[in-house]
């Protein structure tokens, strides 16, 4: 799974954002708030990653137990897939 | 060659139809200062313009007028620091007051309101598209000629002392937001470049507008009450 060409995220004012450039613009045209870890696992999936990369890297770099992390790797990838973000 | 100087920025004018030099032409520029870039028109900007304007049927003289001030927005977001943001704003003792929404929100109507108030005290730079640019460690709204559906602009700039995102409501409150609170409000209220490399453009002043000037929500109806709140809370000074 990786994160789609032209969805690029900054941090702005202490925030994280997810927009669109070049041609992603024909589809999406607004912003998307990321929290830490929503950025922390958007980083892994630039370059691209399976479900089984995130959760045993996000249980590595924050203090979760492997149940908590698979849901909320669950939660995250729903919505990037929902919003067409992912490929 | 027409020379304009809008947002401080000199730039000459190479247009087919004459409502854009009619529009601009408090903008003329004649002064010593060579134009620091040109803007020419051709057809494909207009059919452009035309496919953005959607169900709506302008004529081809006014989609030129929006290809100038796109093409001017461009220059200015890439070499200037500045963007075009939606906003009504308006200026009392030197001080700038930018008032945002989604159109038909009541941001105009929120201005006109400080207009029935403070009278001649108000400058209206622009009441629709003013352009913003950061200078010198601070942010300066600019009056440009694309001044909304009540015409609304002087050629002035004046330095912005806070945001206010306007939403309707039954009762009037105001209340401080975070830059987190603003950032889609005011990204979406700006022109978004599509090149990536203007887009880091766009994030980092936003970056910079959103950290270092005070930001507002006020929820109002059409009163002088709402007017009175807006201004006292912003300014921090009393109606005389």
């Amino acid at each position: 799974m990786k994160i789609k060409d032209g969805f690029i995220l900054r941090e702005v004012a202490g925030s994280y954002i997810v927009v669109a450039v070049g041609e992603a613009v024909k589809n999406f045209n607004g912003i998307i708030n990321l929290n830490e870890t929503g950025a922390f696992l958007w980083k892994i999936l630039e370059t691209g990653g399976t479900k089984e990369d995130l959760v045993s890297k996000l249980c590595a770099e924050y203090e979760v137990d492997e149940n908590t992390a698979a849901t909320d790797v669950d939660k995250f990838i729903n919505n990037l897939s929902e919003a067409g973000l992912v490929k | 060659m027409l020379i304009y100087k809008i947002a401080d920025v000199v730039f000459g004018l190479k247009p087919l139809y004459k409502y854009t030099p009619h529009l601009c032409e408090n903008y003329l520029y004649t002064g010593d200062l060579e134009p620091e870039f040109s803007i020419v028109t051709t057809e494909d900007d207009i059919a452009y313009e035309r496919s953005l304007s959607g169900a709506e049927k302008f004529p081809d003289y006014y989609l030129e007028s929006l290809a100038v001030f796109r093409k001017l927005c461009d220059f200015v977001l890439g070499f200037r620091q500045g963007i075009i943001f939606h906003s009504s704003a308006v200026a009392v003792d030197g001080k700038a007051y930018l008032f945002t929404a989604p159109s038909g929100t009541g941001k105009s109507t929120h201005a006109r309101l400080w207009r029935e108030m403070l009278g001649d005290k108000v400058v209206m730079i622009n009441d629709d598209k003013p352009i913003i640019r950061y200078i010198d460690g601070g942010f300066f709204v600019y009056g440009t000629p694309w001044n909304g559906k009540h015409h609304l602009d002087t050629n002035a700039r004046a330095e912005i002392a806070a945001i206010c995102e306007i939403r309707q409501g039954k009762e009037n409150t105001i209340s401080k937001i975070s830059s987190k609170e603003m950032l889609a409000v005011v990204f979406n209220q700006t022109l978004r470049p599509k090149e990536l490399v203007k887009m880091d453009n766009l994030l980092s002043i936003l970056d910079k507008l959103l950290t270092s000037v005070p930001l507002y929500r006020l929820e109002c109806d059409i009163s002088r009450e709402a007017a009175e709140l807006s201004y006292g809370t912003m300014t921090g000074k009393e109606i005389k």
